[in-house]
């Protein structure tokens, strides 16, 4: 009794002047009065209930539970705050915002906006603990002794470590330019590159056309140096001193034309009555009139000059059987290198 | 094996010159920009496409033949080299590249032979 008595005082606030008085209390006393307080309390927490309990018998039954009920039409948020105990919810585990503003940020993601790289971020961090394949099999390669590990990488992980942290700066050699061109007429070859296309490529002389070779581009570089493969080179070696300024330049039909003169001397006069229709005007072509003439020799004949004149009848002179001068020649290469320089354009073959 | 001087290193590494590079040691063709033909043993190729050959046949454009010891071809000079067909062209070129990322790598890591000895995996 005398605990209780002590206890109600203590709201009242002579707590700490009984306490001083009764310190040598022991402490089966304080006990007592906490387990006091325990019963206390529950004895003032039911009268608020039975007096709720009361209100509602003057209201309608059955309507209590909906009025504190979160989902329901008849939902009364004021009650809900001023009872006793939270309301019922459907979804124990929810999260409790303090007020709307909060609710909406959190919707938006959290603490920042949901920017792309927080997003990220988080999804990241999230995932921190998982095991990342890709990285795996990343620095599977750079390991040693592994037979996994690719030739380059395998000779250059002879000290993997320190190579790691060094190989931040990207790779950059010929390979790796090639598709860096993308977007420019280099670029345009390397997707002939890629796609296997046929290329023709235009050789240069010292002036002029020399010849053209087909074939598929392996590799190539911003100088235009080309690696290819399967290459037929369609040629005419350059006319030698006068001969220069009296042809007309050679040109990639005139050269096919010439080739096709060659092979088959019979469609010489097809051959030249095209030529002088595709030709808007009439300049004495020597080119053009030769192969008429040399119909029986089989051979486009040069203007007249005394040196390559005499080359040409006397054949016997030099050691190996001569090619002929001023003549077309086609060969076939399996694996060609043509430095850029020497290249005047590539044509990709028509699809 | 490869070149001494980085510069040229660098230059071989970005261009087309590592497959000519690749191909020392064997027989090719080159075809040089006057019509005239030489075919030997690669020596030696710069990354300015300069070509030093060994055993050399040299025809010229009449198609004269020549024997000779030891040429050396400026690089502007070439116009073809025709790769033997037993040479695969990528593999050259990555065997190349590989080489050179080893040399850089060996001379960055500051003591060349010292990192054999002292470390480990």
């Amino acid at each position: 009794m005398r605990t209780e008595y002590y206890f109600r005082h203590g709201a009242g606030g002579n707590f700490s002047h009984d306490s001083l008085l009764r310190s040598c209390v022991a402490v089966s006393n304080m006990e007592e009065r906490e387990r006091v307080s325990e019963t206390d309390r529950k004895e003032t927490a039911s009268n608020p209930e039975l007096e709720r309990d009361a209100d509602p018998n003057v209201e309608e039954e059955g309507e209590d539970a909906e009025t504190l009920d979160v989902c329901s039409e008849h939902f009364n948020p004021l009650r809900a705050l001023y009872a006793p105990a939270a309301p019922p919810l459907p979804f124990p585990n929810i999260k409790c915002f303090n007020n709307v503003s909060d609710y909406e940020s959190f919707l938006k993601g959290g603490r920042g906006r949901a920017k792309p790289e927080n997003v990220e971020k988080k999804r990241r961090k999230a995932m921190k603990g998982v095991a990342d394949p890709e990285r795996i099999e990343r620095l599977k390669k750079l390991m040693v002794n592994n037979p996994v590990a690719e030739s380059e990488e395998g000779e250059s992980s002879s000290s993997s470590q320190p190579r790691r942290r060094r190989k931040q700066k990207p790779l950059r050699n010929v390979l790796t330019r090639m598709p860096l061109c993308k977007g420019s007429p280099l670029g345009e070859l390397y997707r002939c590159v890629q796609e296997r296309i046929r290329v023709k490529v235009h050789i240069r002389t010292f002036k002029g056309l020399r010849g053209v070779c087909s074939g598929f581009v392996v590799a190539f570089d911003k100088f235009w140096n080309l690696a290819m493969v399967d290459v037929d080179e369609t040629y005419r070696e350059p006319l030698l001193g006068e001969a220069i300024y009296h042809e007309k330049a050679l040109t990639v039909s005139r050269l096919f034309e010439k080739l096709r003169l060659q092979e088959d001397p019979g469609a010489a006069e097809v051959g030249e009555k095209q030529e002088k229709a595709g030709e808007p005007k009439e300049t004495p072509e020597d080119r053009s009139d030769r192969p008429a003439e040399s119909r029986g020799g089989g051979r486009t004949a040069e203007p007249g000059q005394s040196e390559s004149a005499a080359d040409k009848r006397d054949e016997g002179n030099v050691s190996q059987a001569r090619r002929k001068y001023g003549k077309v020649h086609t060969r076939h290469i399996n694996q060609l290198f043509v430095r850029g320089e020497n290249v005047i354009l590539i044509n990709p073959q028509p699809l | 094996m490869v070149v001494n001087s980085i510069r040229e290193r660098t230059i071989a590494e970005n261009s087309m010159v590592v497959l000519l590079q690749g191909l020392q040691g064997e027989v090719t063709t080159v075809d040089l920009r006057n019509e005239c033909t030489a075919r030997g043993r690669v020596l030696n190729v710069d990354a300015f496409m300069n070509v030093r050959l060994e055993d050399v046949l040299y025809r010229d454009r009449q198609g004269r033949r020549t024997q000779l010891q030891d040429l050396f071809i400026t690089g502007r000079n070439v116009r073809y080299v025709h790769i033997p067909d037993h040479v695969d062209i990528m593999e050259t070129v990555q065997n190349q590249l590989a080489k050179i990322h080893r040399v850089r790598n060996f001379a960055s890591e500051g003591g060349g032979r010292k990192e054999f000895s002292k470390k480990t995996k």
